[in-house]
């Protein structure tokens, strides 16, 4: 369970990048985040497994306090958390199974890890993990060479061979066209069905999130405005999480520049 | 507004729609001030003259003339001073660019937090940069002796240093998407380091190294002049004798190695990327 008790974030320019976020998300839930770009988004999905740090409140994640953790016990806390990215974030230069097997390089020796030496046993899991999402055949092709749609699913491979509670989603279907990224939310909802995993996502595709998600929030400013099920969202929820107006979209664009620099 | 404009105003481009822009006049002339002054500067301090170039250069071709033709018996002498300069090249610049690994890693500001880790890890390639190689070797030599050790020694802090400045500005350019996604799953700093930034400067990495180690080749030649061992030692003494068609002898042994060891690690860069 992860629960957000008044959580504040303040970035060193003074924008608020939560502010006063109170939530609790059960196991195995589907939520999608949705919101204006700079509205904080990122900033809550990251604060959870502390990519950001918080300045007030309390943040708790199954029990553990995350602002309490520092070095090896957040490296810890971390492995039971994956996390997915817009722009996939593998290493492109090397193949598809040696991306998924750096889920295992927190855990090895670090003489393996510095001679690329992987167990045989680590290896069948990043198979199995590449198998469940469907592209076996590409574990020996260079990354590089993969579509973004490819990209993404190895991408997922490599966050289910590290065996997660919870999966963070930033963006993930930002890059890819309608068709791919439909593909990529089927895998995401099946992730959660079967294997039980949180899912947490940000997405701008508003018509994805409710076909998708079981939940919804909805955050303006670093504030939560819709927190309920997709099915019950309407149109006035939703021009209240984008801004009714011209004037209140421009106010938002002007937050995401200052949230970035 | 900066000072150069209020001396040279801005030209103002006035568009059919009323629409006003300013372009900036020309740097170029300042610039040229600048490097022509610096020159005139340079020479005076140095007390250049052209006159005694042109006196005194034909010297040179006497004394070039005099290496014809190379003493060809003199190469039996010559092959045990050369492998050892090739060895000190080849372990020197593998030592140093060996080391210059960790370093680069923690003078890299997008890996490492810590300003005063940066700042010191760059002061220290910096100092190894401003010895100059036949200083350091010379250094070397009063700690080793002479020979081949303390060239290998200079030759590696200056591998070290060179491949690690390359390395840490190739490692801030790097996209740092594969680091945060090792991070995010609970990886050290240093082991998302080596599985997600190595991959990506690797191929810069070992091509820089082996440009380093042509050139090495080249510094080696002279360090016997230190008595840091390898081929400058018999060039050092043949000189000295004035002995100069053994010298161009040595000239033209040391020039096919430089040749033949180029054009390999020419062709092993070429293979990288």
């Amino acid at each position: 369970m992860i629960k957000f008790d008044h959580v504040t974030k303040i970035y060193p320019n003074g924008v608020k990048g939560l502010d006063d976020v109170s939530l609790s998300i059960n196991q195995g839930e589907f939520v999608g985040i949705i919101g204006l770009s700079g509205a904080g988004k990122s900033t809550l999905i990251r604060a959870i497994n502390r990519m950001h740090n918080i300045q007030g409140g309390n943040l708790n994640v199954d029990g553990i306090d995350v602002e309490g953790l520092k070095g090896k016990e957040l490296r810890k806390f971390r492995r039971n958390i994956g996390m997915i990215f817009q722009s996939f974030n593998l290493v492109t230069r090397t193949t598809v199974i040696r991306n998924v097997l750096t889920s295992f390089v927190p855990d090895l020796p670090f003489w393996r890890v510095l001679l690329g030496v992987y167990p045989y046993e680590a290896k069948i899991r990043a198979l199995e993990s590449l198998d469940k999402m469907g592209i076996l055949e590409k574990a020996y092709a260079r990354v590089d060479q993969l579509s973004g749609g490819q990209q993404q699913r190895v991408a997922l491979s490599r966050t289910l061979a590290q065996n997660p509670k919870i999966i963070l989603a930033d963006e993930p279907v930002a890059a890819l066209d309608p068709v791919t990224a439909r593909a990529v939310m089927d895998d995401f909802s099946r992730i959660n069905r079967d294997m039980n995993i949180t899912v947490l996502i940000n997405i701008h595709h508003v018509d994805l999130a409710l076909e998708y998600v079981d939940r919804i929030i909805g955050i303006k400013a670093g504030r939560i405005v819709y927190d309920g099920p997709a099915s019950g969202i309407s149109n006035q929820n939703l021009e209240e999480i984008y801004g009714g107006d011209l004037a209140k979209v421009g106010n938002s664009a002007e937050l995401a520049k200052k949230e970035r620099a | 507004m900066s000072l150069y404009d209020k001396f040279f105003p801005p030209r103002i481009i006035t568009l059919d729609n009323g629409k006003r822009i300013e372009e900036k006049r020309s740097r170029a002339p300042l610039v040229i001030f600048i490097l022509l002054a610096l020159s005139a500067i340079s020479v005076k301090v140095t007390g250049f003259r052209l006159s005694t170039i042109i006196t005194r250069g034909n010297q040179f071709w006497v004394i070039l003339g005099r290496m014809f033709p190379p003493d060809t018996a003199y190469i039996g002498e010559i092959w045990d001073p050369l492998f050892d300069t090739i060895k000190m090249s080849i372990i020197g610049s593998l030592i140093g660019a060996l080391i210059a690994v960790p370093m680069a890693m923690i003078a890299s500001s997008n890996i490492i937090k810590s300003r005063m880790v940066i700042l010191i890890s760059r002061l220290a390639l910096s100092i190894a940069r401003t010895l100059p190689t036949l200083v350091t070797a010379l250094i070397a030599t009063f700690i080793w002796g002479l020979g081949t050790t303390a060239g290998t020694v200079a030759i590696s802090i200056f591998t070290f240093s060179y491949v690690g400045k390359l390395l840490y500005e190739q490692i801030e350019t790097v996209g740092m998407g594969s680091f945060e996604a090792m991070e995010a799953m609970g990886c050290s700093r240093i082991r998302a380091f080596w599985c997600a930034i190595i991959p990506q400067v690797l191929p810069g990495y070992l091509s820089n190294s082996l440009y380093c180690f042509e050139g090495n080749v080249r510094y080696a030649a002279v360090l016997g002049y230190v008595g840091a061992g390898g081929i400058g030692i018999i060039i050092n003494t043949n000189l000295g004798w004035r002995d100069y068609s053994r010298v161009g002898m040595i000239l033209l042994v040391l020039f096919i190695t430089v040749v033949v060891i180029e054009y390999l690690s020419f062709w092993l860069r070429s293979k990288l990327t």
